[in-house]
């Protein structure tokens, strides 16, 4: 490894470095002459709109085998391009491209097939963790990419075993990765890519969307990959990062900036400024909120209060502690209170309960004197409609919530439940888009603009309806630089509009920078609350502590709970552990052979099969008759159905046209149990069978049909992502139709068009996510080399024994008598 | 809109035209996949005459998929969507897969040919017909095996529970569709 202090150099002054460091690598190069080149860029041009702009001009640098090289660059640099490049993803326009050792693209040609023997070495981990988890395990993620290059099945597990030891991830490997933080999750992606043995790793931005201790955890794993072999490239915004490359590339609107040392460019402050990568910190702490930030002090006794939070305690009805217990605290009117604390400790939580989106099971909650869950029936909804139209809710990435066809009818879509008129909602719309300075893009479709103007025009339909209490949910998550202080000075904007704003944060310095108040949340309890300089230090000495802990290898005790552990862990019956194929296929059969009950016998010879099969499935039949709880009410329904449409038999009973007949009991006895015996049997599968197991299953099933031209194993990954993202997608939906409610929609009430188009604001944005999710992992796909299912190998492999044959030889006669039951009695 | 892998990208550097499926391909099929399933299972009744018969909104999605990816789309949303139902309820599932596929596999054929939004129109008109003569055929199978009834009272519920729930599901997923395809179509493009 070359390390930054052999390059150790007098000072050079700030115009000469870009020269100097170019030289210092050439003659660094000269000396190891078995430096081999994993990367030679020749004048690469690229452009997105057929060469009117060019996002990448004239770049020409090598990177060789073993450096760790990070690239900075302001938004908009082109180092995102370049990174695309450098994995392979995509092709210039122009100049010559040479990865790992072959000629990929040269001149106007792209050579597939270079490019793709080229990308089985080289791993890429992008941005976003969870849109790069591909199944609902871990260790399946890590071999996934293995598998598609074809190694053995034998050799595969060592593979996964040594990638997760690689990031420190061997704990959770049959954990569900949507179960864990950020930063696990993009350490379990690192051992995706790592599992595949590239000889380069490029990083696009691995830590930009992760908390701060995500952040050092990941920094901490990248570091500690660096060797002799592996060359990493890092695309980053952190200077910490930076610092500690071999070399540093910088770009700037498309060009090559500097390559070179890193502390001489990031010692320079001329040189930072020069290229927009000035110290944003000090630049946001030098911002003028903080001068607003003070002046609410003298006034403070003329305000009246806005929020009263009175021991307050609120759980989750799937969980057993609270997520909030006995929280209290008060705002004054103009005041800014951030809400702080760890990932997990209720500040979002919180926030959705003082917009009345839940109600505390305890305490209680006062916005302007209003207490939206004070009433009970019709006057309970008056009261949070009236909540509604002083709380502002703005969530975390509001971007998402957009859904109308142009900006200003997505504004307009609170003040207008508000029951504003259209002039009144007209003007709102309009004040509140030159407030934020996106006036011009009104008539624009939402999804058209950049990902800040995107947040602006989010956050304009929550203030259009003047809220007095503005909550704001992590208002500065994954944004840029200088987006982040645009946020600043717009919540200074409206604090001084007399604004109360009750904002969350894991940051300490926008908590410092910004508020008047500090409440420090911990694991749902309120440690303290008052002065950011009192409560602040606090704050990071639970998060020091917790990066401690991690840094001394206490990851067990991590966030991670055994009994999230995938299923696997607990198999344990017999039913558990039978062939997914042979279980799934003959419980399919005996659930529709159900059907065919139609005399007590055969009910009863099903009854005991089935009762049989619950009980060697160690389930317990109260833990069965619970997961089927949805469909008693259905049963019921069936029962009664059954009894009166019966009209045959003697009449028992009989009271108008409602009749009562023993036919009619016996029907329902039948037609009840024997469809309850269907969902029993179908529940055991269900409890018993992995998602992996499931789609495995379906794959081999199908594989046949593979002779047709049908792309079975396709259509299994297809079922298997579609699996992992039920969670994602639901999540977000929820968050969505939060949102929406705190502007007032409501699909249960109001007129056909307002519900329809409540069910939109719902809808649309739902499927935005479901299209950003899809763009992330079909990039992720390609990172881990998926190019069909032919080639692949398999990690996991289906193998029958003897008690799968014993089970299908007992499935088969238990049909064969069933039938046979008729013709015997 | 075409089909994604139809688009000429000049920065490709993977030949997908061996009849493999992009990748783009397979994760747009899986999260519309995703997102089905989870529509399929917020359920309820929108009937008051028969409580038992639920409105689910997946097929909207199937709908959507159809439009924007072309009827092969369609087809494996409306399928794998009710896959997990499979063991929970399995003749609900394959009625409610055959439903979804009489409603979206003509809507996104005839759009195909007439890509306006008149053709999207007579598209959700044309798989709302197709899906109540699928829906009510299946009925009349599917009921009798859920309860002591015969056929022929099968078809006498027809015009007083049938007929109308199917025709107010149909309506909702229509009226739903054609009002968020636009927005979608902008998220499609980009």
């Amino acid at each position: 490894m070359i390390h930054t202090d052999m390059f150790a150099a007098p000072t050079v002054s700030s115009s000469q470095a870009i020269h100097d460091s170019a030289q210092i690598n050439r003659s660094a190069s000269d000396t190891h002459t078995k430096q081999i080149a994993n990367v030679q860029l020749t004048d690469v041009r690229f452009s997105y709109d057929h060469g009117r702009s060019w996002a990448l001009d004239g770049i020409s640098f090598d990177i060789h085998r073993g450096e760790y090289i990070c690239i900075l660059g302001a938004n908009g640099s082109g180092k995102s391009t370049l990174g695309r490049i450098l994995a392979g993803f995509v092709s210039p326009d122009a100049g010559q491209v040479d990865l790992m050792g072959q000629t990929v693209f040269s001149g106007t040609h792209a050579d597939e097939q270079a490019y793709r023997q080229a990308r089985h070495h080289i791993g890429m981990v992008f941005q976003n963790p969870e849109d790069q988890i591909v199944t609902t395990v871990v260790q399946d993620d890590v071999a996934f990419g293995v598998e598609n290059l074809g190694v053995p099945h034998d050799h595969i597990a060592t593979r996964v075993h040594q990638a997760l030891e690689q990031v420190d991830m061997l704990d959770f490997a049959l954990a569900d990765p949507s179960r864990l933080s950020g930063g696990q999750q993009q350490r379990v992606a690192i051992a995706g890519a790592l599992a595949m043995h590239p000889g380069m790793l490029v990083l696009d931005e691995p830590v930009a969307m992760l908390d701060d201790a995500g952040r050092q955890e990941v920094s901490g794993i990248i570091q500690r990959l660096r060797d002799e072999k592996t060359t990493i490239i890092n695309i980053t915004h952190m200077f910490e990062d930076a610092r500690t490359a071999d070399r540093l590339i910088v770009l700037d609107h498309g060009t090559l900036a500097y390559d070179g040392r890193p502390n001489a460019f990031l010692n320079s402050p001329e040189l930072l400024k020069a290229h927009g990568l000035e110290d944003i910190r000090e630049q946001e702490l030098g911002a003028q909120p903080l001068s607003m930030a003070s002046d609410t002090k003298n006034t403070h006794e003329k305000r009246k209060q806005a929020l009263a939070i009175d021991h307050v305690t609120f759980t989750f009805s799937d969980a057993h502690k609270p997520a909030l217990s006995d929280v209290s605290f008060s705002a004054n009117q103009g005041e800014i209170i951030a809400i702080v604390g760890r990932n997990g400790s209720g500040k979002s939580t919180l926030a959705r309960l003082i917009c009345a989106l839940a109600k505390p099971q305890q305490g209680s909650i006062e916005v302007n004197g209003i207490n939206a869950y004070g009433a009970r029936g019709h006057r309970g909804r008056r009261l949070r409609k009236s909540l509604r139209a002083c709380v502002g809710y703005v969530m975390q990435h509001p971007e998402r919530q957009l859904f109308a066809d142009t900006v200003e009818a997505d504004v307009a879509y609170g003040p207008h439940n508000l029951g504003c008129s259209d002039d009144q909602t007209r003007q709102r719309v309009d004040e509140t888009l030159e407030f934020l300075g996106i006036a011009a893009y009104a008539e624009r479709s939402p999804f058209a603009l950049s990902g800040g103007q995107q947040r602006l025009a989010a956050i304009a339909g929550v203030i259009a309806s003047e809220p007095t209490v503005l909550v704001l949910d992590e208002p500065t998550a994954g944004l840029d630089a200088h987006a982040r202080s645009r946020m600043y000075t717009l919540i200074a904007q409206l604090k001084a509009q007399g604004t109360t704003i009750i904002m969350t944060t894991h940051s300490h310095d926008e908590a410092e920078l910004l508020s008047d108040k500090v409440a420090l949340l911990h694991h749902g309890s309120l440690l303290a609350f008052g002065e950011p300089k009192d409560v602040l230090p606090l704050y990071d000495e639970i998060t020091d502590r917790a990066l401690n802990l991690h840094a001394h290898s206490d990851k067990r005790q991590q966030g991670f709970n055994p009994s999230d552990r995938s299923p696997i862990a607990k198999k344990s019956s017999w039913i558990h552990l039978l062939d997914p194929r042979v279980k799934m296929v003959s419980a399919l059969v005996m659930m529709f052979t159900a059907f065919a009950i139609h005399s007590l016998w055969q009910l009863a010879w099903a009854a005991v099969v089935v009762c049989g099969i619950v009980g060697m499935s160690r389930l317990g039949i109260r833990h069965v008759l619970q997961t089927v709880k949805i469909l008693l009410a259905m049963l019921v329904v069936m029962g009664v159905l059954n009894l009166l449409v019966t009209r045959s038999g003697t009449v028992l009973f009989q009271w108008g046209i409602v009749m009562v007949t023993d036919a009619g009991i016996m029907s329902a006895v039948l037609y009840t149990c024997r469809f309850a015996l269907v969902v029993m049997l179908g529940a055991v599968v269900m409890q018993t069978t992995t998602p992996t197991e499931m789609t495995d299953s379906m794959e081999s099933l199908l594989s046949p049909l593979k002779r047709w031209g049908f792309h079975v194993q396709e259509l299994a990954l297809v079922m298997s992502l579609a699996l992992r993202f039920i969670p994602t997608l639901t999540r977000e939906a929820r968050q969505i139709i939060d949102a929406q409610a705190a502007r007032g929609g409501s699909v249960e009430t109001g007129s056909p068009i307002e519900r329809v188009k409540a069910l939109a604001s719902i809808v649309v944005p739902v499927f935005a996510g479901a299209l950003r999710h899809a763009d992330n992992v079909s990039l992720a796909l390609d990172a881990r080399c998926y190019e069909g299912g032919s080639g692949r190998t398999h990690f996991r492999m289906l193998k029958t024994h003897k008690k799968d044959y014993c089970f299908l030889a007992g499935s088969v006669f238990y049909i064969a008598l069933l039938f046979a039951i008729p013709a015997i009695f | 809109m075409s089909m994604p892998t139809h688009s000429v990208d000049p920065h490709s550097t993977k030949n997908d035209g061996e009849g493999r499926w992009s990748t783009r391909r397979i994760a747009i099929y899986a999260l519309f996949v995703a997102l089905a399933i989870v529509a399929s299972f917020i359920e309820f009744p929108i009937f008051p005459a028969a409580p038992y018969l639920k409105y689910d909104p997946s097929g909207i999605v199937s709908l959507i998929a159809g439009f924007a990816f072309g009827p092969m789309a369609a087809v494996l949303v409306s399928i794998l969507s009710w896959i997990p139902h499979m063991f929970a309820d399995p003749l609900g599932s394959i009625m409610a897969i055959v439903v979804a596929l009489g409603l979206s596999v003509p809507a996104s054929l005839l759009y195909r040919r007439f890509h306006s939004r008149i053709g999207a129109l007579y598209g959700i008109l044309l798989g709302a017909g197709c899906a109540l003569i699928v829906a009510l055929l299946g009925n009349l199978v599917v009921t009798p095996l859920y309860a002591n009834i015969s056929v022929e009272q099968v078809i006498a519920m027809i015009l007083p529970i049938l007929l109308p729930f199917n025709l107010l599901k149909l309506a909702i997923h229509g009226v739903v569709t054609f009002i968020i395809y636009k927005p979608i179509s902008m998220l499609v493009k980009r």
